[in-house]
């Protein structure tokens, strides 16, 4: 997966009402592609059948 | 006793004397407070003391035991509270400088669970700002008392910092993604993020709805069991939290181990991730459980490494889309890195959100499997001690972006989980290491059982930091 540059960051911003401008543009460039990189790489056999459940309910 | 000598007790050993009358909630509650106003500037645990606030707590605490209506283990006790829980007509800024004027008109329910108890509130701790990152303060940096040019740990880095220098008997945290154990490690405390849904979380300043638990930050298990006790119990407030009933914690204290099953996880104790003499001081734990009696196994859990990147997405977007108007509006009012972290979220897509969620089912799983099997799992609750204090550096690279590697929090906040972090021993430059216990939801009787023995079996609790 190819990282995103300034440019694609800068518009993505702008699609969600954010004008973000150096020096944050590059960092939060590095922590996105880090993110997604990281996340990109994992991929247990399975995944693709379970369902997103974020919480189980405390026992009543 | 000398006053001045009451804020070295336990809050149980407090709690005792006060029940026996031989001291009383007043003189406990000066004895803090002139210790906060005489220490507090080395270690800066505290954003707001509540000195009059605290003083009427005392003195209606005092007057009801003289009375002969004593409330249980927490009547009288001095207690701090985490910045992020609302308290009525006291600011309440979440370690934020966009809430530094903020005055909620009602309690947060554990601080009228503490009341209610007879807890005296002794004020508000500081925090990393909004509790969404490990670091990043806007009310200076809370000092450890290990060694004062060290970091607390967070987010909860002044409950830590003014339990361990012993400012308040006892405290409460909040924990999403390890900020309870985290501060608990690195400070030589004991630590519980409770069973999720535990603990009401109504004017709890949110992190991620799904994570986000209150628990006490203590010197000893038994003072985290007396402050769980107070503030554990369904709220109508809160319709996620339980209506199971709260047990008295402190009647799983004691006994030996003989019969429970132990699985040391051993993705998390063979990571390149644990330094060399936090792996001993563990390992050595570990041991000692064993020759309590219990039966220690080692058990994998192969997406344990990948609960930080799970919790990393969740952890950014959805206080991202909780402060979206600050974002847009006063985005230079956040610090550094919670600043970084705020863009990030905002714009981390969808499909990545769901696939986090996805790993998160898929890792929850393989940790109630493996607590089929075993009554408790342990772990280190930090790869390493407490680390020198250094500005929120800039991200300068990929690899620069993940600040927390190092703690095993996680998995058990993506999973539901109760954990505890107990005292263990130190690291090579003299810094607490701790030992992690995890269980099923609603097990924490469990981890207060196993956690006590081990902290009978040695004498690490009884140790006090240097520079308190």
């Amino acid at each position: 997966m190819a990282d995103l540059n300034k440019d694609e960051i800068r518009a993505m911003g702008k699609a969600v009402g954010l004008d973000i401008q150096d020096p944050e543009l590059t960092e939060v460039m590095y922590s996105l592609n880090a993110l997604l990189e990281s996340l990109d790489a994992i991929n247990p056999p399975g995944l693709n059948d379970v369902e997103p459940l974020p919480i189980i309910l405390p026992p009543a | 006793m000398n006053q001045s000598e009451l804020p070295f007790l336990s809050a149980s050993d407090l709690s005792r004397l006060i029940q026996s009358k031989e001291v009383s909630p007043v003189e406990a509650t000066e004895a803090y407070l002139d210790r906060i106003e005489a220490e507090d500037f080395r270690f800066h645990s505290y954003i707001t003391v509540m000195r009059d606030q605290a003083m009427d707590d005392a003195r209606r605490a005092e007057q009801d035991i003289a009375s002969g209506q004593h409330r249980g283990p927490m009547h009288g006790v001095p207690v701090a509270v985490k910045d992020q829980f609302w308290s009525k007509g006291v600011r309440s800024t979440g370690g934020s400088r966009i809430l530094a004027d903020f005055v909620p008109d009602e309690d947060a329910t554990v601080i009228t669970k503490l009341r209610k108890a007879g807890a005296v509130v002794l004020g508000k701790t500081n925090m990393t700002e909004f509790a969404i990152t490990g670091f990043s303060h806007r009310y200076s940096t809370p000092r450890n008392p290990w060694d004062i040019d060290t970091y607390t740990g967070g987010s909860s880095s002044g409950s830590g910092a003014a339990t361990a220098a012993y400012l308040c008997a006892t405290s409460l945290g909040e924990d999403t993604g390890g900020s309870i154990r985290f501060p608990a490690t690195w400070c030589g405390l004991v630590g519980i993020r409770p069973s999720w849904g535990l603990v009401s979380r109504h004017g709890v300043m949110r992190g991620v709805w799904s994570m986000d638990t209150v628990g006490p930050i203590s010197r000893t298990v038994e003072d985290a069991a007396i402050t769980l006790g107070a503030i554990a119990g369904h709220d109508a407030s809160d319709p996620y939290s339980s209506k199971a009933t709260v047990p008295d914690y402190q009647k799983s204290l004691g006994g030996d181990l003989t019969g429970l099953r132990i699985g040391v996880i051993t993705e998390f104790m063979e990571s390149d991730l644990v330094e060399p003499a936090v792996r001993q001081s563990v390992s050595k734990a570990i041991a000692t459980l064993g020759e309590l009696g219990a039966t220690v196994e080692e058990v994998s859990i192969p997406l344990s490494m990948d609960a930080g990147v799970a919790s990393a997405v969740l952890l950014a977007v959805e206080p991202a889309l909780a402060q979206q108007d600050w974002i847009k509006d006063r985005i230079q009012d956040y610090g550094h890195d919670v600043r970084i972290l705020l863009l990030t979220g905002s714009l981390l897509p969808a499909q990545a959100y769901y696939k986090a969620q996805k790993l998160r089912t898929m890792l929850r799983q393989q940790v109630l499997d493996s607590l089929g099997k075993y009554d408790v799992l342990v772990l280190p609750t930090s790869g390493k001690g407490a680390q020198q204090q250094v500005e929120d550096p800039p991200i300068t690279s990929k690899e620069t972006a993940g600040r927390l590697s190092f703690l095993f929090t996680r998995i058990f906040n993506l999973a539901s989980c109760p954990a505890m972090s107990v005292p263990c021993g130190f690291d090579d430059r003299n810094m607490p290491v701790g030992l992690q216990i995890a269980a099923l939801p609603g097990a924490e009787e469990k981890i207060f059982k196993v956690g006590h023995a081990y902290e009978q079996a040695s004498t690490w609790h009884t140790m006090r930091p240097p520079g308190a």
